[in-house]
């Protein structure tokens, strides 16, 4: 399937969604789904994060990297500090032979 | 403004990372135009990177958005909209938007109204889309990005997500049981088809506890 494609699906299974939402203020849905769609990031994330640490060749120096990095993310609470310090700490456990 | 610095280097690094995985300057902008969800634009991204299956790409990203189906039912309690209204604030409503929407909205001088949201969607939208073109024209500028260790920024940019949800023991117990299911399935099965069936997997878990632990706090 061409790359186009796949953007234009993504794209239409996104907009109707959020029109969706917007179209149904006075729906009400049963606890169960509302805290499942609340889940979805957290769960969704973490599934993306772990296989690509752990499930790598280089895994040391990943492992490394999203050690440092989510140090530093929990301690500063911002994105750009903990992406560079990350890849800073990767590429030092890269020289150092890890 | 705290949000624009948090989305810049998430969209450059989007940027970085589709360009990594073979996606051109138009493809990997185009995706920022049409689709505008971040997280869902760099999961895909990788997906395309690992050669993963298109369906599994539509249907990660079909599974990311639909919490933005909550975003549009809690604004649309606090602020009626026309049907033009909706057509447009829908194309460009995010996280970011619904949360200043919701946390700055009220304390404009009339309260929450369309032009607010709007205003801050659309400032968004430009700030990401602009990014986004850094960050795929730096790509091209890269000499290889493989060969820079590049790849390592799409774990450390979700983790950057993942960080701030990690609130009490019920997320970190779904993100542990979601992100090593994932790691375990993804020896057997193919990247797209993982991370559907952990992330519909562990958001299932989360919600049965959730909802049990409610139902035995109200009778007790």
């Amino acid at each position: 399937m061409s790359v186009l494609l796949v953007i234009f699906l993504m794209w239409a299974v996104t907009y109707p969604v959020r029109w969706l939402g917007l179209s149904l203020g006075r729906l009400h849905l049963p606890p169960f789904w509302l805290s499942f769609l609340q889940f979805v990031p957290v769960s969704v994330f973490a599934a993306l994060v772990l296989p690509e640490v752990l499930g790598s060749p280089e895994w040391p120096r990943r492992l490394v990297a999203c050690v440092v990095g989510g140090l530093l993310m929990w301690r500063t609470g911002s994105l750009a500090p903990g992406i560079l310090g990350g890849f800073a700490a990767y590429w030092g456990a890269r020289l150092l032979g890890l | 403004m705290p949000l624009w610095l948090g989305m810049v280097p998430f969209a450059v690094a989007y940027a970085v990372t589709a360009r990594a995985a073979g996606l051109s300057v138009l493809e990997t902008q185009l995706m920022s135009v049409t689709v505008f969800a971040g997280a869902s634009q760099f999961a895909a991204a990788g997906l395309f990177a690992s050669g993963a299956n298109a369906l599994g790409i539509v249907a990660t990203t079909a599974l990311l958005n639909a919490r933005h189906v909550l975003y549009g039912l809690s604004l649309s309690r606090t602020l009626p909209l026309t049907r033009p209204q909706r057509v447009l604030a829908a194309q460009f409503l995010t996280d970011e938007a619904y949360g200043v929407a919701v946390v700055r909205g009220p304390q404009e001088s009339g309260g929450l109204s369309f032009a607010f949201l709007l205003g801050a969607e659309l400032s968004l939208y430009s700030i990401w889309n602009l990014s986004t073109l850094v960050g795929a024209l730096a790509g091209a500028v890269l000499p290889d990005p493989g060969a820079l260790g590049v790849a390592v920024v799409f774990p450390l940019a979700f983790l950057g997500l993942l960080v701030p949800l990690l609130k009490g023991r019920l997320t970190v117990l779904v993100a542990l049981a979601s992100g090593l299911g994932a790691w375990a399935l993804s020896r057997v099965l193919p990247g797209g088809l993982v991370i559907l069936l952990a992330g519909i997997g562990g958001a299932l878990l989360g919600a049965f506890l959730s909802t049990r632990s409610q139902n035995t706090a109200s009778q007790a």
